[in-house]
């Protein structure tokens, strides 16, 4: 499981949502999830859950954690977040629980 | 089981829980009728139009037959069977009201009432009291003097409802209520002939009994020997109220 | 004795408790409600309830109800009474400065499980069409979110796919996590009838409770399962249903992903689930779970029941997942006798979940940030609305410590006694500039309010609820709201005064305009129910009069197939330590319910007085308490006392308690774990240390805490 090093945000962002701790756990709770399936999925998966259930700033934030270096998260959450600014993968419009 | 629930009616009551199963043909009082088999007899004359006077039976109950109210004649057979134990068979031909009927009625009715709170009778709206007008019955002729239960004490350890054991007419409606309906077997009836008793748990009141107050044998009970406090006038909100 | 009281008038309304929804006629004499009557033909309950609903009315015309508006400029400040225009405007004007100051997004609303569908609809309209953002949540956030979630994710659709009366052609009943006989009583009673004509029982709860075994109606198999093991152990039948070759493969190849199940059957065949592996693990004889998969699997009609044990862990969304799999692979899904039944608490938390009272969807599950839905949403209330899910109540309070979110409605809610981790949220509500509440009575939120709107109970208002299975009754008034206003006419006034005009004749005219935002509503309509009493879900063209049994043909996803979710154990991070040995569980008694807020006002407090600690002799020996001591419990996030009772219904290694009385304090006890998906707090799993309170010098009860080293 994660535990994160660095719990300040970055100076350019609007003030913190929430704890970045908290957030961090969160988003590895996600990743353990998706853990079994293959990469691509589960990236996919982590992006589908970050847009459909996570509020904008919460998502802003876990960017710039990755942008910081992503220190604690698991490579499907890294994967994840990232295809969130991925226009492309935006333009599925699907929205809801994880499927095929 | 199905039926026995989903038929159920809010402004009619069977006597007996309606059953799934083959129609069965049969005549009440002259009506041609049709229920299902595994069905009552009582069943089929309430769903012929004939009000048959009852007091142990109800229909979401399993029958009894204790209470000999419910008694109907059936051509070709013997004596006076209880409508609500007696499954239909197809062709029969049932009376319900014939004189000889209605006096034994009246004499079972009769007997309930020498054993109830004479103060009690008049302005009654329980079901009881709604059967004895049906059958036309407002005094008997025992008088005062024999053995009776009107000393009984009332239990009143339940914050919501209470019994009275001299308005009980011991149709077992609430013991029934209890097992069948709520799966809690709290009640029973202990003894025999005229002594025999409601009792909850071990012969205990009932709030340190097994009974999870839910209600159902108050709400079955046709003689209000178990009844809801709140329905007393000066009954106190038991918000601020603590048990009496 | 005298003689009793003919009631005068009947209305026939629905029980403002659990969510099995017995239907009731009201009686009153003179205006006073004298006694509360279960309906024959409530198609629910069929003429029986419980002591809640039958007895503990009382509540209604308590002397400690709010009958006037009161306002204050701090939580420091006594309350001032005031008028419902002047209450209103306060109200308004507050939370329109909190977002001047901190931004669209600074405030929220959470709805209550206690209203009704009309007043739910509005709440979440409030918040999207008025304050401009989709901070809305309800309180299935802390109990049912997982279910949306999970059997969205694997069935389509998150709700019962039956109705109760389907259990009487169950042969088997699998009840996981929950405990009818004490938690939906009647519906307790109806499974109860079942077993005793020789259906068989197959129970996994840590406890054993009264739904375990109770007169003439045992558990065939009890899995008495360490709490947190749920997906640990429900991998474990799946892995016997899959390796014994148990499962039902024309129905899975033909109604189902196929290559989603060799994925999910392979994940489970993983020796790491053997019962030989999994059940030590979990407390368990490998034996009873391989006798357990095997009678669900065989059936021939199996059918699932399932609650908070299941859904309130950080894995509730999997736990769910897994029920869901499990009846997919043995084909007890679509006809009579079968399926997946989440027992919803609340009232109406059933309309809450399909009336969109979340961050993420709209009415009707459609997700917030889908552009078309949008678009409906924003044609038919005639505003533009914010494309971007919105924050769910615990990242509410989270933000409101961590960052600015500054200001909440809360209606029918009491979050400082019902949410977790209790010093956490308190301090939020600290940090909030200006908090709304409309309740029937002051509570633990109401000390950090600044307006306190008189709520109606659902004695007092028209508007319909939606029960565990799906259906929508009539809630009708039997006497007039205590302080004028009925709940949704207060929120329209509040709409009206944030500046959104809007109004409606009657609750009626509500339910028709969220008829028509809602597909699976569209054919509901007050007419409607007068005609044929009640309906259950989806009421539309196909089904005009409702529909009693789900996935009859195919299952509500994109494809119409349902579909295995890869469900791996991961245990929660909330582990026993040296420090705190013990897990704690929570759950329900029969007599009080929930917070306590309605029976504690009743005398149902006769039978439950207090909450207490149910301790085994073992565990309660180990540390020198007696039988009936004041014990102190301690947990990583804060402390309380309770009273000890010996109790044969817990295995050594756990405790349990009740949480329905302010006074126990229990949330200063659960953690700030939750549900990987949903964020449903981890009530279920806490680990604890309970000490006398008398105890020696040298051993020092925990009070809160900084994370502890984990063992």
């Amino acid at each position: 499981m994660s535990s994160p090093a660095h719990l300040h945000a970055p100076p350019s962002a609007e003030p913190a949502v929430m704890e970045l701790e908290r957030l961090l756990t969160m988003a590895g709770q996600i990743g353990d999830f998706f853990a079994p399936y293959p990469p691509e999925r589960a990236a996919e998966g982590v992006r589908n859950h970050l847009r459909s259930y996570w509020e904008p700033r919460m998502r802003a934030a876990l960017l710039a954690h990755i942008e910081a270096g992503g220190h604690g998260l698991a490579p499907q959450v890294v994967a994840g977040a990232r295809l969130l600014q991925d226009e492309a993968a935006a333009k599925k419009s699907y929205y809801g629980p994880p499927k095929a | 089981m199905w039926s026995e629930l989903r038929r159920l009616k809010a402004d009619t009551d069977y006597g007996t829980p309606p059953r799934d199963g083959a129609p069965v043909a049969l005549e009440i009082d002259g009506v041609a009728v049709t229920v299902p088999a595994g069905s009552s007899v009582l069943l089929a004359a309430t769903e012929a139009g004939s009000q048959v006077p009852k007091l142990c039976a109800c229909d979401t109950l399993e029958p009894f037959g204790s209470c000999r109210v419910c008694l109907v004649e059936i051509e070709g057979k013997r004596g006076y069977p209880a409508s609500c134990t007696t499954p239909v068979e197809a062709g029969m031909v049932v009376r319900t009201a014939t004189p000889r009927l209605q006096a034994l009625r009246r004499g079972v009715l009769e007997l309930y009432l020498s054993d109830f709170p004479a103060d009690e009778i008049e302005g009654g709206w329980s079901e009881f009291h709604q059967t004895l007008e049906q059958v036309g019955v407002r005094s008997h002729p025992y008088g005062n003097a024999g053995a009776s239960h009107a000393g009984a004490a009332v239990d009143q350890s339940n914050p919501y409802f209470l019994f009275d054991p001299a308005k009980c007419i011991v149709c077992s409606r609430c013991v029934r209520a209890c097992e069948e309906i709520q799966g809690t077997f709290a009640l029973a009836l202990q003894g025999r002939g005229f002594d025999t008793q409601v009792v909850a748990g071990q012969n205990q009141p009932f709030f340190e009994s097994d009974c999870v107050s839910c209600g159902a044998c108050v709400q079955s009970c046709p003689s209000q020997a178990l009844v809801e406090k709140s329905l007393f006038d000066g009954a106190t909100d038991h918000a601020t109220a603590t048990a009496t | 004795m005298p003689l009793p009281l003919q009631p005068e008038r009947s209305v026939v309304t629905v029980c403002a408790y659990c969510g099995v929804g017995c239907a009731l006629e009201a009686q009153t004499r003179a205006g006073r409600i004298v006694r509360m009557l279960p309906w024959k033909e409530g198609k629910s309950n069929h003429g029986h309830s419980c002591v809640k609903g039958r007895f503990a009315y009382h509540y209604y015309n308590d002397p400690d109800r709010v009958r006037t508006p009161l306002i204050r400029d701090s939580i420091d400040e006594p309350w001032r009474e005031a008028s419902w225009d002047e209450a209103i405007a306060f109200a308004a004007a507050g939370l329109r400065g909190v977002q001047q100051r901190h931004g669209v997004r600074a405030i929220g609303a959470v709805s209550s499980s206690r209203c009704t569908n009309e007043e739910i609809y509005l709440t979440q309209k409030l918040a999207r069409a008025v304050f401009g953002n989709n901070n809305i949540d309800n309180c299935a956030r802390i109990c049912h979110s997982p279910t949306q979630f999970g059997l969205s994710a694997t069935i389509g659709a998150g709700a019962a796919s039956q109705h109760f009366d389907s259990i009487l052609q169950a042969d088997v009943i699998l009840v996981v996590g929950a405990n009818p006989t004490e938690g939906h009583p009647v519906f307790g009673s109806l499974l109860k009838r079942r077993v005793r004509q020789g259906a068989t029982l197959l129970v996994i709860d840590p406890r054993r409770t009264e739904t375990v075994s109770s007169p003439h109606c045992q558990a065939t198999v009890h899995l008495a399962l360490r709490p947190g093991t749920n997906v640990l152990v429900l991998n474990s039948v799946a892995h016997v249903i899959v390796t014994e070759g148990l499962y039902r493969e024309a129905f899975v190849r033909e109604r189902c992903e196929w290559p989603e199940f060799e994925r999910w059957q392979a994940l489970v065949s993983d020796p790491r689930y053997a019962p030989e592996v999994a059940g030590p693990e979990a407390g368990l004889d490998p034996e009873a779970i391989r006798t357990l998969a095997r009678r669900y699997a065989a059936g021939p009609n199996s059918a699932i029941y399932y609650g908070l044990g299941v859904t309130e862990h950080s894995q509730g969304s999997t736990g769910v997942m897994c029920l869901g799999n499990l009846a997919l692979a043995c084909g007890m899904l679509g006809r009579e006798g079968v399926g997946v039944n989440p027992l919803r608490g609340q009232g109406n938390v059933q309309g809450g979940s399909c009336l969109g009272s979340w961050p993420h969807v709209y009415s009707g599950y459609r997700f917030v940030s889908d552009p078309e839905v949008r678009a409906s949403f924003e044609a038919g209330w005639g505003v533009a609305l914010d494309p971007e899910p919105g924050l769910r109540l615990p990242n509410m309070f989270d933000a409101a410590v961590g960052g600015d979110f500054r200001g909440m409605f809360i209606m029918g809610e009491d979050p400082v006694q019902s949410d977790p981790n209790q010093n956490h949220v308190i301090a939020a509500m600290r940090n909030m500039e200006f908090v709304v509440l409309q309740d029937l009575y002051r509570n633990e939120t109401s000390k950090y309010a600044h307006v306190l709107l008189p709520g109606s109970s659902a004695l007092e208002k028209d508007g319909t609820f939606t029960n565990a299975e799906r259906r929508v009754s009539r809630v009708r008034q039997v006497v007039p709201p205590l302080a004028g206003l009925q709940d949704w006419e207060v929120v329209v006034r509040l709409m009206n005064a944030m500046g959104y005009a809007t109004q409606y004749r009657d609750a009626g005219e509500v339910l028709l305009e969220l008829a028509s935002l809602t597909p699976a509503y569209s054919g509901l309509s007050f007419e409607l129910l007068e005609r044929i009493g009640s309906a259950q879900w989806p009421v539309d063209a196909k089904a005009p009069e409702g529909t009693e049994v789900l996935h009859l043909e195919r299952f509500p996803r994109a494809n119409g197939l349902g579909t295995f979710m890869l469900t791996g154990y991961v245990p929660t991070t909330e582990r026993c330590s040296e420090r705190y040995p013990l897990l704690l569980t929570t759950g329900r008694i029969l007599t009080q319910y929930n917070a306590g807020t309605q029976t504690r006002r009743s005398a149902n407090s006769q039978w439950h007085p207090e909450d207490v600690l149910e301790i085994s002799a073992a565990d309660a020996n180990a540390r020198g308490i007696r039988d009936g001591e004041q014990v102190q419990v301690s947990s990583r996030f804060g402390s309380t006392q309770l009273k000890a009772v010996y109790s044969q219904r817990v295995n050594p290694g756990v405790v349990y308690t009740t949480f329905h009385h302010a006074e126990s304090r229990v949330n200063a006890l659960t953690s700030d774990r939750s549900d990987w998906a949903t964020n449903c707090p981890e009530y279920k799993v806490t680990a604890v240390e309970v000490l006398r309170v008398a105890a020696p010098a040298g051993v020092s009860a925990a009070s809160t805490q900084a994370s502890e080293v984990l063992a």
